[in-house]
């Protein structure tokens, strides 16, 4: 016999009475998780019940807190190297949930928890579900986040018990649920009260079982649209028509994975279950060996591991308790950060040196709020205690008690070093002192305070409260506990965090802003600001290079590349023709006129063609272009890394998905260099220099190390 | 016996109804003043032990509206909270709560205060129209349904103005304008006298604005947080006497006097005052602004509650054991300038002292010593926020001019009078 995690004991089974009891429970793992040898554990249980006369119930339910059954195995799914074995894998969990809906005695499904995807599934092919009044409840079906779909039974099963059109949104959306909002829409039958939870499942079950008890007593009717919706023909008709132009506008032909689901979900909704099953089976093998489940498995594991980085170094120490927090600088920065905090329930103290910034702070969190309240996320007296968080001041007072001090002043050097001098006299010789600087030297920083021990750099995106990222910088006089104390605020604010070192642009802008002055210079070439951003649309990005530096600005972008380049040298020189739109203060959209013209509708501001000369592209060219754009950022990232700015190729895929939008479904930046081939980036950046004879993409020496030792950014 | 302390106090800007303040709830203005409050003075809340807010017209979305206000500023949610309305006074009542509370050894530091949004008095629907939409609303089939809508008319749709319900007495049938005006006929007291009283009140308010300032904590207010507050706004620069001569009566069209110009103004506000016992204060390293000596609510007529002062103000003095003399600055809130210019001539009348048996104890008032920083005419009256007002402006005032004594005193619709002695 085998020894391992596959072959634990992870399903025990028990009778009392004429109940029968189903649990989850591994033995090691802190959730449950179905691998096969799981599943076929279960079915075992389910025969046993089925033989068993005198069950009158089954419950199925999980002896792990605040989880019912977390998913299905994603190393499993992820080790799927052909369509027919994940065909396969799909069936036989389908099996097994056709067993357990065809026992003849009622089920119930008891969920105290999390219960996503083949959690969810199981708990669909039950009679009953009920669930606690636990907040930690979610369940859905967020497969499609993973570039697959539900493969055990959940697109046929869902939109049997909460309709079509919620079962569309929950599937193709990657939805999921709290308890309440699963008893709405029909998805529980029940809430039972977790503190009384074994008197309360016999009470349910005593209930049931009862051959006279009918489903259809605890069903809720759907009123008024939805019922339109899920119960006709023409309603059926609208809500495919809907769900599919929503599906194709968010997946941009990027993400098969929803557009797959609509179309297993629309062939599958009248058929019979045999039929309707095999269909998802195909489904699922046809979407799981996709390059692009691939990859965004990988981003999740990414992004499940960056969300609890710790180094060693700071694993024993625990991160400060922050209940008040300073921020230095109102403004739509200082605004959106005061927002992130209030929201997070630490109290901020924002000062800035007048009224008109600190109502512009002001109207930047309140705006946030007022969008989280129209979209009923909260209700507006919360909004109102939130906003009540955010305290303003002309001066230092009330800094003595704050916790930490986060600074978003102008990208000053001196102002920013003025201003931390001052602020650290203010506060507690201890007080967390952090900068939300985006290029300038944290070091340099550092020394304008007394123990500089607690400074770090604290880089949020705009917009703050969109943007999941925060980059920390440390430098060598980082303490340790700051750097855990910085973390730890990090994860209270419910962001993810990357450790860089201090150096110039620090990783994320650094990088950015190789790309962005690559789309410069190949307007200054003649390509027109539509088709630069088009070909990077194409490519995945949220939006085009010109696009994002008029929402940032680019006098912004332009000072940041002028501290590149006077560290990194010509690579960086900003694009001549950036100069001449400064020059002409076309900043983007806070002027109203950038690349775009920044009015009721957008469109393309002309005097930028002015500026160079007219030439046609062709589709074939721009295909090169994108290239361009994308492997000086490759070239730039390796040179990241040579430096030890990070510390490995998925900081930086972090860091760039999260930071700037890179897409997901490539993997990130540099697992995208890996499939495209190291030598293959090589070559193309060799032919670019020497076209060009431009420096910035001359190939780095980590670049040609890897592809003289054969290897790539991420072990193979 | 412990000496009560009153160590520090911070008020928002007053604005008139309507205008800048128009969308900020009262318990968010009573929050702006106490988170200021905690920030400047870097008390930890954890140190409060009870909050007594005074408020009149108490917002149907914060009911015990001092628990939202200490929620909304940071006050732990183990602090206890609780809300008192004396009318006008409710501001002086909290104090005077916390003071007995402090005495009685059930708490040693209360952060105490009064708030009012007159903009926000909501105008209510008539019984009738309640009763029609509870119908409504009951109603199961269409046939019914139909009949309850068919039962409504035009009228049920005026609603009662919360506003003009609270400033009207219900024992007199009288409005508090109105009840200024007995008291001008009673008093013999001139349309003119009570305009040149308003003049004072505003030419005092616009020297002391920057002296004022010293208590107020500047407001960036919601929902549109376009720009900061910094001062009272009801205060006018430019009155003139011809000016408050050309408004006409409000309350009696011909033969009144009490104008809009001489009479308090309907206003949004709130204070914040930390409350607590002299030991307290002593441990947590905070220096008392002054004391609570004494204090005294008297009842009067409701159809003439501005005389309130008049009977309040001997009883605090003898209660303190002291005369006018010994008084060293005196606040009496400006509902009315006749209600004030009619306690005035009654404290002053020997007759008035020894008919309700005052004698010894009053006198006649120097104005120079009377509502030196303007008064609730030129700076509004918020009615739950003013009777703290009252008590800050008064202690700042005193340790200004380093004072050793101060009286503040409020009429008090339906029939009222307050008074509390202050002490350094």
């Amino acid at each position: 016999m085998k020894w391992g995690p596959a072959t634990e004991v992870a399903v025990f089974y028990k009778v009392e009475n004429d109940i029968a009891t189903i649990e989850f429970n591994h033995p090691t793992a802190k959730v449950n998780i179905l691998t096969s040898d799981v599943i076929k554990q279960f079915n075992g249980f389910v025969t046993q019940a089925q033989n068993d006369s005198n069950i009158k119930v089954l419950v199925i339910r999980s002896g792990k807190k605040d989880v019912f059954i977390a998913g299905a195995d994603i190393k499993e799914i992820e080790g799927i190297a052909t369509s027919d074995v994940g065909e396969k894998k799909a069936n036989a969990g389908q099996n097994v949930f056709n067993h357990l809906e065809d026992l003849t005695i009622p089920t119930v499904a008891v969920i105290d928890g999390v219960a996503l995807g083949g959690g969810c599934e199981l708990a669909l092919a039950c009679t009953y579900r009920i669930g606690t009044f636990n907040e930690k409840i979610r369940i859905g079906l967020p497969e499609v986040n993973l570039g697959i779909l539900p493969g055990f039974g959940g697109t046929y099963r869902l939109p049997k018990v909460v309709g079509i059109s919620q079962a569309l949104t929950i599937i193709l959306g990657a939805k999921t649920v709290s308890g309440a909002d699963a008893l709405k829409i029909g998805l529980f039958d029940r809430l039972i009260m977790a503190s009384n939870i074994e008197f309360e499942i016999k009470k349910f079950c005593d209930g049931i079982k009862d051959s006279s008890t009918r489903k259809a007593e605890f069903q809720r009717k759907p009123k008024g649209m939805q019922a339109f919706l899920d119960n006709n023909f023409i309603g059926h008709v609208l809500t495919f028509e809907m769900a599919g132009k929503n599906v194709r506008q968010q997946a941009k032909g990027f993400y098969p994975a929803p557009v797959k689901a609509l179309e297993v979900m629309k062939e599958t909704f009248a058929a019979p279950r045999e039929k309707a099953l095999d269909l998802e089976a195909k489904g699922f093998g046809h979407l799981v060996v996709s390059d692009v489940s691939k990859n965004l498995i990988k981003v999740f594991y990414l992004t499940e591991k960056f969300k609890k980085l710790m180094p060693p170094e700071c694993a024993a120490l625990t991160p400060r308790n922050i209940k008040k927090c300073a921020v230095l600088g109102a403004g739509v920065m200082g605004g959106g950060i005061a927002q992130i905090l209030s929201a997070n329930e630490i109290s901020a103290r924002v000062k800035d040196v007048n009224y008109d910034a600190l109502a512009k702070g002001l109207q930047a969190a309140a705006k946030v709020y007022h969008q989280l309240v129209q979209r009923r996320r909260l209700k507006p007296s919360q909004a109102t205690a939130k906003m009540a968080k955010i305290s303003t001041t002309l001066d230092y007072t009330g800094f003595a008690n704050c916790d930490a001090v986060i600074e978003a002043v102008v990208e000053k050097m001196e102002v920013k070093k003025v201003v931390f001098a001052q602020a650290s006299k203010a506060v507690a010789a201890d007080t967390l002192l952090l900068s939300n600087t985006s290029a300038l030297s944290v070091t340099e920083m550092a020394k304008s305070v007394e123990n500089p021990s607690r400074f770090m750099g604290f880089h949020f995106f705009n917009p703050v409260h969109r943007m999941p990222l925060i980059e920390l910088v440390y430098t060598k006089e980082t303490s340790p506990q700051t750097m855990a104390d910085a973390l730890g605020l990090v994860r209270r604010l419910g962001k993810t965090p990357i450790i860089v070192k201090d150096s110039p642009g620090f990783l994320v802008n650094r990088i950015l802003l190789a790309y962005i002055n690559e789309a410069g210079y190949i307007l200054e070439e003649g390509a027109t600001v539509a088709s630069i951003d088009r070909v990077m649309m194409d490519f995945g990005m949220p939006m085009g290079p010109l696009t994002l530096s008029d929402e940032v600005g680019l006098d912004v972008g332009v000072k940041v590349l002028h501290i590149l380049n006077d560290a990194f040298g010509e690579r960086f020189k900003p694009a001549p023709i950036f100069e001449k739109i400064l020059e002409k203060g076309l900043l983007g959209k806070k002027s109203g006129m950038g690349f775009y013209r920044h009015r009721q509708n957008r469109s393309s501001n002309p005097f930028i063609e002015t500026l160079r000369p007219a030439k046609v592209i062709s589709q074939e060219q721009l295909r090169e272009l994108s290239e361009r754009m994308i492997f000086v950022m490759i070239n730039e990232a390796s040179r990241c890394l040579d430096e030890g700015v990070i510390d490995g190729p998925d900081g930086v895929d972090v860091g760039m998905i999260m930071g700037t939008g890179f897409p997901p479904f490539r993997g990130g930046l540099l697992r995208y260099a890996d499939q495209y081939g190291i030598q293959g980036v090589i070559d193309v950046l060799t032919s670019l220099h020497e076209r060009f004879d431009a420096e910035r993409f001359k190939p780095s020496t980590y670049l040609l190390q890897m592809a003289q030792k054969r290897t790539t950014f991420y072990p193979v | 016996m412990e000496r009560i302390a009153i160590v520090a106090g911070l008020r928002t800007p007053f604005c008139k109804m309507g205008s800048v303040f128009n969308d900020v709830s009262a318990q968010e203005l009573a929050a702006f003043s106490v988170r200021e409050l905690l920030e400047r003075s870097a008390v930890d809340p954890k140190n409060i032990d009870e909050v007594i807010f005074g408020n009149v017209g108490q917002p149907a979305d914060a009911a015990n509206i001092s628990r939202i206000i200490a929620m909304l500023s940071g006050v732990p949610f183990t602090t206890p909270a609780f809300t008192v309305n004396r009318n006008c006074a409710s501001g002086v009542e909290s104090v005077v709560t916390a003071a007995l509370k402090i005495k009685s050894g059930e708490a040693r530091f209360v952060l105490a205060g009064g708030t009012e949004s007159m903009s926000n008095y909501p105008f209510l629907f008539k019984k009738e129209l309640q009763e029609i939409l509870s119908e409504l609303s009951r109603a199961k089939d269409f046939g019914s349904k139909l009949k309850a809508i068919f039962k409504l008319r035009p009228g049920h749709y005026s609603p009662r103005i919360g506003l003009q319900m609270g400033l009207t007495d219900p024992a007199c049938g009288l409005n508090m304008g109105q009840t200024a005006e007995v008291l001008a006929k009673e008093f013999g007291i001139t349309r003119e006298e009570q305009d040149e009283f308003a003049l004072v009140s505003h030419q005092r308010a616009m020297q002391s604005r920057d002296i004022l300032k010293e208590e107020i904590v500047p407001v960036i207010p919601g929902t549109k947080y376009k720009g900061v507050v910094e001062f009272d706004n009801g205060v006018r620069e430019n009155q003139t006497i011809e000016a408050l001569a050309r408004l006409k009566p409000i309350f009696d069209r011909h033969s009144g006097t009490v104008t809009a110009g001489n009479s308090s103004q309907v206003t949004d506000g709130a204070v914040a005052l930390f409350v607590m016992s002299e030991s307290r204060a002593k441990e947590l390293n905070l220096k008392p602004m002054g004391f609570l000596r004494a204090f005294a609510f008297a009842g009067v007529e409701p159809a003439r509650m501005g005389i309130g002062p008049a009977h309040a103000i001997p009883m605090v003095l003898q209660k303190a054991g002291m005369t006018l003399k010994d008084i060293k600055a005196i606040e009496i809130n400006e509902a009315f300038a006749v209600q004030v210019l009619a306690c005035l001539k009654a404290l002053a009348s020997e007759k008035f002292a020894t008919d309700f048996g005052y004698s010894g104890l009053t006198g006649s008032i120097d104005r120079a010593i009377l509502n030196v920083n303007g008064g609730a005419i030129a700076l509004g009256h918020p009615v739950g926020a003013t009777g703290s007002r009252l008590i800050l402006t008064m202690l700042k005032h005193m340790n200004r001019k380093d004072l050793s004594t101060g009286l503040v005193s409020l009429c008090i619709g339906g029939g009222q009078g307050a008074a509390a002695i202050l002490e350094r």
